[in-house]
This record gives C-alpha cells, structure tokens and sequence, in this order.
C-alpha cells in the first residue's frame, strides 16, 4: 500500500526523507528568532504574551508545516496538470488562510485579508508554476480567496473562542497539507528527482515569513475595531 | 541524525515553545479597578448604520451600564468591548452590559464583527 511506502520512505533517500528534517529547520531558525527578539525587545512589550504569544507561536509552526511542500515540489519540479492544479490551491489557500487569519486577529479585517492574500498568491503562485498557466490561475486564485477568508474568520470568532478555533484551524491545515505531500509522493513515485539542494531556501523563508509575520501582528497597521 | 531521533526533537521543541506560551498567554493584567459607586447609564441607538452617539465619555472608576434601544437589530445586538472583556447578545432594550471601566483611555465599542464601532473614552 502507498501509504505505508511514503511512511517508509520518509526515512529513504528521495524528497520525502527531507520533509522532516525541513520541518526541523524551520522551526529552529523560527523559534531562535523569536526567542532572541523576546529576549532582548519583545517582553518589555506590555501584555505580549497574552495579545500575541499564540499567534506568533501558530505562524511559526504554519510555516514549519507550509516548508516542507514547497520543497517537495521544488524537487522534482514539472508535474501534471491536475496535479499542479490542486498543489497551486491547496497551498495557495492555506497559506492564505492561515496568514490571513493571524494577522486578521491582531490587525483587523483589512490588513489581515492583505497580508494574507499577499502571502497566499505568492505561495500559490511559485507553487502552482509548476504546470503552467492553469496552476498559475489556481494558485492566485486560491491565494486571494484563502487571505480573505481567514482574515474574516479570525475577525468574527474575536469574541467566541478565537485562541481554540486558531489551534483547530492549525491542526486541520496540517492534515491537508501532510495529505497534499502524500498525494505528491504518489504522483511522483516514479519520476526521477530534478533539483537537489540543502537547507538555505528553507532557513531564508523561514526567516522572512516569521519576521514579516511577527512584525505585523505586533506592530503593523491596525484596521476596524482594533484601530 | 535520524529521521526518528528528528522528530522526537521536533515534539520537544512544539511541546516546550507552546507550554511557555501558554503559561504566560493567561497572565492577568495588573489593573488598578475604582469604587463603581456612581452608574452612568447609556442608552445607544442606530443611525447611519452605525450606534449612535458612536463616542462615549465615562470617568474612570464609574460604574458605566450600556443599553440598546430597539432600533438596534440584528447582529448589531451582539455588543462587545473588547478591552474590558465585555462580549453580550443584548437581545432586549432592557439587557445591557455593566463595567467598571479602570483605567483611562480610548476603546472601542463594537458588535461583535466589527460593522458597528465606536469610542468609548475615559477620563
């Protein structure tokens, strides 16, 4: 059964073996970062943890989680297009959503719909270009909507368990995102592997996505009923 | 490194980071509350889609009560403030929210998905 093999082969030699490892890096290049801006700026920030401690914490380990895709569909670099159609969406919207609904919780609805949609078209976009226009067209259409989304949903659920519905939200993206490293597995079983590289990609996004992220839910622009 | 040995470290790193922020994510704020002897009474209504008056001036350490009349409707019943951790569905004239607002400064009142707002302002 292909499960079990992809559950092996995250120990072998192909892409798979390095998802791990990916998810590693990230979250000590995320976590370093964090640890060392709380260190020395972010704890004087009144009230920090409570306003913000969860949502910096769930971005970090969003883009641990998001990394690992991007990696694998680096590797091997062309796929069919239904294929490239679902990893452009899949990416695109959670990525979106999951920025966007950070962002959204601390920035209110405008921002956060722009930071998402920024971070989702990008992701969906770089990700959906691996089959062309049709991933192209699904990855910023997917990376818009997703944005959206999240900032909305984070905005309404203020009042009514927004730490709990932010740790679900992280959970059920995660799952997507295992199952969409699975379905590339399985679509690429057979191909030869395109680009090999090491960590610098991973610990560069990384870098950039956490900083910008932290940035903005703990200093940028506030809209609606945070302004 | 093995792949198992990474992922055990992996499951200390989310476990010990979210324990860290979770003790200190439910840290109370220190605040210095007043006496809520006088009550200041505010009934707010609906003009221009928006509460009216959508700017509210309360003394710090007032006991301050907010009503809706019945021009409110809909989810614009769904009264928050956010700062003071005020959340009600008012759903009649005579509900309302009661604080003691302690301390000074300029919140903001809303329903609870943002469409109505306004400024609540201690003094």
């Amino acid at each position: 059964m292909s499960l079990r093999l992809f559950v092996k082969e995250m120990n072998g030699n192909r892409v798979e073996g390095e998802l791990i490892r990916t998810i590693f890096y990230s979250l000590l290049v995320s976590f370093g970062l964090l640890a060392l801006l709380y260190f020395f700026r972010l704890r004087y920030i009144e009230n920090f943890m409570p306003k913000y401690g969860l949502l910096i914490f769930l971005s970090a380990l969003s883009y641990a989680i998001l990394l690992p895709s991007i990696r694998q569909v680096r590797a091997y670099k062309e796929f069919a297009c239904m294929s490239g159609m679902m990893i452009g969406m899949t990416v695109g919207m959670i990525s979106g959503f999951l920025a966007g609904f950070y962002v959204g919780a601390a920035n209110g609805m405008f921002y956060g719909s722009l930071f998402g949609m920024i971070v989702g078209m990008a992701f969906g976009i770089y990700n959906g270009l691996c089959c062309g226009i049709m991933g192209f067209m699904e990855g910023i259409t997917a990376g818009f909507m997703g944005g959206l989304m999240g900032a909305m949903s984070s905005v309404m659920m203020i009042n009514d368990h927004l730490k709990a519905a932010s740790v679900i939200m992280f959970m059920i993206s995660s799952i997507i995102l295992i199952g969409l490293n699975y379905m590339i597995y399985k679509e690429t079983k057979e191909s030869e592997r395109q680009i090999k590289e090491d960590y610098i990609f991973t610990i560069f996004a990384t870098l950039l996505l956490t900083s910008i992220t932290s940035w903005m839910i703990i200093f940028g622009p506030r809209g609606g009923i945070f302004a | 490194m093995k792949n198992t040995t990474i992922l055990i470290i992996i499951a200390v790193i989310i476990i010990s980071a979210g324990a860290f922020v979770f003790v200190n994510g439910n840290a109370k704020e220190n605040l210095d509350g007043g006496t809520g002897d006088n009550i200041n009474e505010i009934t707010l209504s609906m003009r221009n889609y928006n509460y009216y008056p959508n700017t509210i001036t309360v003394k710090k350490g007032d006991t301050v009560r907010i009503h809706l009349d019945k021009s409110i409707t809909g989810c614009y019943r769904s009264f928050t403030i956010r700062d003071f951790g005020i959340a009600k569905n008012l759903r009649t004239p005579e509900d309302y929210v009661e604080f003691v607002p302690d301390r000074k400064g300029t919140f903001t009142f809303a329903c609870s998905m943002g469409m109505g707002r306004g400024r609540l302002i201690v003094n």
